[in-house]
């Protein structure tokens, strides 16, 4: 079967015996699996365990996947649920900030930054987001998410979702405002 | 067969009379900001002078000084309970004029609405209501926001419960509906197709039977 | 932090075409996008290898008939068929397998403990916080009090769990994790705005059936 075929169809192939068919899924998915999860955790390693252990489970418990159709937004309940947890763990639920330029010089407007630096700082806004709000604006703005896919992928109502990727809004144009 | 269980949404120590400023303060005092007192005062005898239950505002107070909220975000919380105890009496007035008004009722559909179904909903719901003895509201309200919530379309969900009621399940035997309901989401069937299922089992769907756990607490009263 | 404009969030819903916000809501609209194409760098890292290996592995996914496995979910299971009171949080996509296992629970024989009395029943709290240090239910029947419902993780796998009897009826609650973080339950099934800006889980306590 190509990789042409819908995701309803690979995955009632996968969980019909054909585990090398799960490949298709990982293809597919992998990178706004990664991209999300380095957002939430601030970390390109801690993003990819996460993400690993999520497509583990996600194929160990395929079958339960109430709506193949809604693949998508499954796999990323997976991994939104793990990065919440690895979160928890560091109780603070602050994002370490890897391989991070240093900031620029404060009197730089933000049109001069280097992008770089123009990278640095947002990623630093987004991780003093608190999880909820940081995954809410990932999901609404990184991964191109209606808010219909979103309350599938979190399990949050769409009213619940707006109010955080509104707040998250307000926090990032501060932040990013703070530069002019 | 287990008798058709009435579900009934009494609120701890709710009455509809007023309540003594005195009381008010002996309850909030050390739990809630002090500037926030005379105006959670004033809200909750303004409740008991117009016979709305008091202690859904009591706790909406008591929940806003332990989740550490500020003085005039939780007097604006409060004062919205109050408005929506309004709005909730509305609705139970116009959906059944000669129904009294119970403060169980006011609760429930105030929760209803919380919930986020329509007061449109709400008053179709308890319009139609079965034949007296009159039934408790939360049963019936608190089914249709479950099917709702589980992304069933509200007038289908009104539609299924309605015909449940007169197929003679009462209480929360109404509960049950939306629960199985839920199920064969569960198992894979559309909305629409999950409903005509359970309107097909109707007036037997498999009760969900109450936990039963070996050990377990008894409460201290809310006012220990 | 101040609110944004209300124009300049529809815009950013897909519900007003930017072009007709005013100069200076497009220059922050603008910002806002651009911050997030900023963000959509994809990382050159591909975790395929590894996963695929694993499901090398692993048997084929099992039937969907509530197959449950090793881990939380056997533990969930245990629970329920062990004389303790357990509801479980969890957060990946067996809540609605667990879900469902709640709604089957059996009766366990009720024996030295309290029995609820008449218009009571039994609530089940049970949440799944590993590396919590503590966990508690705080709602309306305990007057949204600190330190009258703690759950207890006794066996240390990150599982609090406890039971109580409350009056039949409607709930609000949440859980408060190492004192300090509430959290909805994500296992209630049912929430209700707060009126605070956050959502409260709701719980409707049928009565008892008698022994």
């Amino acid at each position: 079967m190509s990789d042409r075929s819908s995701d309803v169809e690979v995955v009632a192939r996968v969980v019909g015996g054909d585990g090398e068919a799960f490949g298709i899924i990982i293809q597919r998915y992998e990178p706004g699996l990664l991209r999300f999860a380095t957002r939430m955790l601030g970390s390109s390693d801690a993003a990819a365990d996460a993400v690993a252990e999520s497509l583990v489970r996600a194929y160990r418990h395929l079958a339960q996947c109430r709506n193949p159709a809604r693949l998508r937004s499954w796999l990323y309940r997976i991994t939104g649920n793990r990065c919440h947890s690895h979160l928890a763990r560091r109780r603070t639920g602050e994002v370490p900030l890897e391989d991070v330029p240093p900031i620029a010089d404060p009197a730089d407007t933000w049109e001069v930054l280097e992008r770089g630096e123009q990278v640095a700082l947002v990623e630093r806004a987004l991780a003093a987001l608190s999880p909820e709000k940081r995954e809410a604006f990932v999901l609404k703005h990184v991964e191109g998410m209606s808010y219909e896919e979103m309350a599938a992928a979190t399990g949050s109502r769409i009213p619940t979702l707006k109010m955080r990727v509104h707040r998250a809004r307000e926090a990032l144009l501060a932040a990013l405002e703070e530069r002019v | 067969m287990r008798p058709a269980l009435g579900l009934a949404l009494v609120l701890a120590a709710s009455h509809a009379s007023a309540v003594s400023a005195q009381s008010v303060r002996a309850r909030l005092e050390d739990r809630v900001p002090a500037a926030a007192l005379p105006a959670i005062d004033s809200l909750v005898t303004q409740a008991g002078s117009e016979g709305l239950p008091t202690e859904p505002l009591l706790q909406k107070a008591l929940e806003g000084g332990v989740k550490g909220i500020a003085a005039d975000r939780l007097v604006n919380g409060v004062r919205r309970g109050l408005t929506q105890l309004r709005d909730a009496r509305a609705i139970l007035v116009r959906a059944a004029p000669a129904r009294a008004v119970t403060p169980g009722d006011v609760a429930a559909v105030s929760a209803a609405l919380a919930r986020g179904l329509s007061p449109a909903l709400v008053e179709r719901l308890l319009g139609a209501a079965p034949p007296p003895p009159p039934e408790p509201a939360g049963p019936v309200l608190h089914a249709a926001a479950d099917l709702v919530a589980r992304g069933f379309p509200p007038d289908s969900a009104a539609d299924l419960l309605l015909t449940a009621q007169r197929e003679g399940l009462r209480g929360v035997r109404l509960l049950d509906v939306a629960a199985a309901a839920s199920h064969e989401l569960q198992r894979g069937c559309a909305p629409g197709e999950a409903l005509v299922r359970v309107r097909e089992m109707l007036p037997n769907v498999p009760e969900v039977p109450p936990p039963r756990p070996r050990a377990v607490t008894r409460r201290p009263g809310p006012r220990s | 932090m101040t609110s944004i404009d209300r124009r300049l969030q529809e815009a950013l819903d897909g519900e007003r075409d930017p072009a007709t916000l005013p100069a200076e809501l497009r220059e922050a609209y603008a910002r806002l996008v651009g911050a997030a194409q900023l963000l959509s760098h994809t990382p050159p890292a591909s975790v395929a290898e590894r996963v695929m290996a694993e499901v090398r592995r692993l048997p084929a996914p099992a039937s969907a008939a509530l197959a449950f496995e090793d881990g939380v979910a056997r533990r969930v299971a245990r629970w329920f068929a062990q004389p303790r009171a357990v509801t479980l949080r969890l957060r990946p996509a067996w809540t609605l397998a667990i879900a469902a296992a709640l709604a089957a629970v059996v009766f366990l024989p009720l024996a030295e403990s309290v029995a609820p009395g008449a218009e009571e029943g039994v609530a089940q709290f049970v949440g799944h916080f590993p590396g919590a240090r503590s966990v508690e239910v705080v709602g309306s029947f305990n007057d949204w009090r600190r330190g009258a419902l703690p759950l207890s993780d006794e066996h240390h796998d990150g599982i609090w769990h406890g039971a109580v009897v409350l009056p039949a009826g409607q709930h609000e609650y949440m859980f408060v994790v190492d004192g300090e973080r509430w959290v909805a339950d994500p296992l209630a099934g049912r929430y209700v705005d707060d009126g605070f800006g956050r959502e409260n889980a709701l719980l409707i306590v049928r009565p008892a059936v008698g022994p």
